[in-house]
């Protein structure tokens, strides 16, 4: 049997779909909980379907990266093996690095040496054995650092909604660096997509534009991306 | 005030912590279902010298994120968005911003219970139209992208960038006077890595960039939130 008729068998996506599964079983629990808990602490229905069907439109541009990654992913470790790592733990840049060194490891060169099967066994222990840091060390950590923060803050209610902030232009900051210095393609979409969310916020808020808050993320996200391709 | 914040720590997290940690080490164990597949199905089994070796090439390329990402992402996404994101991934470029978003549409704060509780519905609800998009995704497979014109396939490399600038813009109108700091953090440290400064640490150390910009924003948005107050309680 090829390697490819084994990665995608049917027990493959058995596999696949059980893991899968897990993390939708999760994110439904907690929803509901925090659904729950919600209007216990007096947030409005309105409020809540408001802002989970603004997700939902912000998750779709983001989704379809995703995706062109797992069709990229698919074509060396079959169609599971894309669809779990991309929707469980993973992210398109480390798994390819994964499939590289599992496959080095004994001695298939992808792009240059046929995959074999035993090149793609050791690329699913590579991706797995790889991803295992980030699920072990957030699940023993996360109480914990909610303890840790919230000794940092002291009680002062005002730094508990600045720390968000920052952290965010922090992690965003270093993000977007990287395509700034670049100088390329990637730093006119970084401009643009910043200019024209600029734009749809202060347009939403001085109107109040319902619509506009709504979609906003999504337009500004497409708008960059068609500027830099367009340029 | 008193009793949100009783409801949130005495009943909320205590769920979430105990439901997050199950979850979390549930997948440790179904992340080897593929593994566990392919050697009691087909008998496939790399020798331990080949995952050793690959486990550690990856490792040394990517292992001080396992510290580093969890640390940083906490204070943005708290404790039941971390049970979630490091279990289904994507956190930059998919959970968080669909987190961040449904806490402006709800016009509550980062940091409160109202806010970890509204970002927690957003990423749950990015779960799932994230698996629904790639289940359609990966059953119409690579016919889908061969029908795709070239250039619409390229074009979806500048979505990224897109996002983050888009995101740091959306952070940047909320506190005005810390995101000089932060890009600035950021770019320096940037410019100081591809320069070569940082040519004495293994790899290419980029998790420098996020944790001092990270962190050091945080310090500094404390330093001036203190003054700030101090200030307010002179007049």
């Amino acid at each position: 049997m090829e390697y490819m008729q084994i990665a995608n068998s049917a027990p493959m996506w058995i596999a696949a779909g059980v893991a899968i599964a897990l993390v939708l079983y999760q994110a439904f629990v907690f929803a509901r909980k925090s659904y729950a808990t919600g209007k216990t602490i007096g947030l409005s229905d309105a409020q809540m379907r408001s802002a989970m069907k603004c997700s939902m439109i912000t998750s779709i541009g983001p989704s379809l990266v995703i995706l062109t990654g797992l069709l990229s992913l698919l074509v060396t470790v079959g169609g599971p093996m894309a669809w779990m790592r991309l929707s469980f733990i993973g992210s398109v840049m480390f798994e390819l690095m994964a499939v590289g060194f599992g496959a080095e490891a004994v001695g298939v060169n992808l792009g240059i040496d046929p995959m074999t099967k035993i090149a793609f066994a050791n690329a699913v222990w590579t991706m797995i054995l790889g991803s295992l840091g980030w699920i072990i060390f957030a699940t023993l950590t996360a109480d914990k650092m909610d303890k840790a923060q919230a000794r940092f803050l002291k009680g002062d209610k005002g730094l508990l909604t600045v720390i968000p902030v920052a952290a965010m232009l922090g992690s965003f900051g270093s993000l977007v660096s990287g395509h700034l210095v670049a100088l390329n393609k990637n730093t006119v979409a970084a401009i643009s997509g910043g200019l024209i969310m600029a734009i749809a916020v202060q347009l939403s808020e001085k109107k109040d534009l319902k619509w506009l808050k709504e979609w906003g993320l999504a337009i500004a996200l497409f708008g960059g991306m068609i500027v830099a391709a367009v340029l | 005030m008193a009793s949100k914040r009783g409801v949130y720590e005495g009943e909320y997290l205590p769920f979430i912590v105990r439901f997050g940690k199950v979850t979390g080490w549930l997948a440790v164990l179904l992340s080897f279902g593929p593994a566990i597949v392919l050697a009691a199905v087909y008998g496939l089994i790399p020798p331990a010298s080949a995952i050793f070796t690959a486990f550690i090439a990856l490792a040394s390329a990517v292992g001080v994120n396992w510290f580093v990402e969890p640390i940083s992402y906490f204070p943005i996404i708290g404790v039941a968005g971390t049970y979630m994101a490091f279990i289904s991934g994507n956190i930059s470029n998919l959970r968080i911003p669909a987190a961040a978003i449904a806490q402006k549409m709800a016009g509550v704060e980062p940091g409160t219970p109202e806010g970890s509780i509204v970002a927690t519905l957003g990423m749950a609800v990015s779960v799932l139209v994230n698996t629904l998009i790639l289940v359609v995704g990966v059953l119409a497979g690579s016919t889908l992208l061969a029908r795709l014109p070239a250039n619409v396939v390229e074009a979806f490399d500048y979505l990224l960038p897109s996002l983050f600038g888009a995101i740091f813009v959306q952070f940047a109108m909320v506190k005005f006077k810390l995101a000089p700091i932060a890009l600035g953090i950021a770019l320096a440290l940037t410019l100081a890595i591809n320069g070569g400064v940082f040519d004495f640490l293994p790899g290419r150390p980029t998790y420098l960039i996020t944790l001092c910009a990270v962190f050091g924003t945080i310090a500094i948005a404390a330093v001036m939130h203190k003054r700030e107050s101090r200030e307010g309680a002179k007049k």
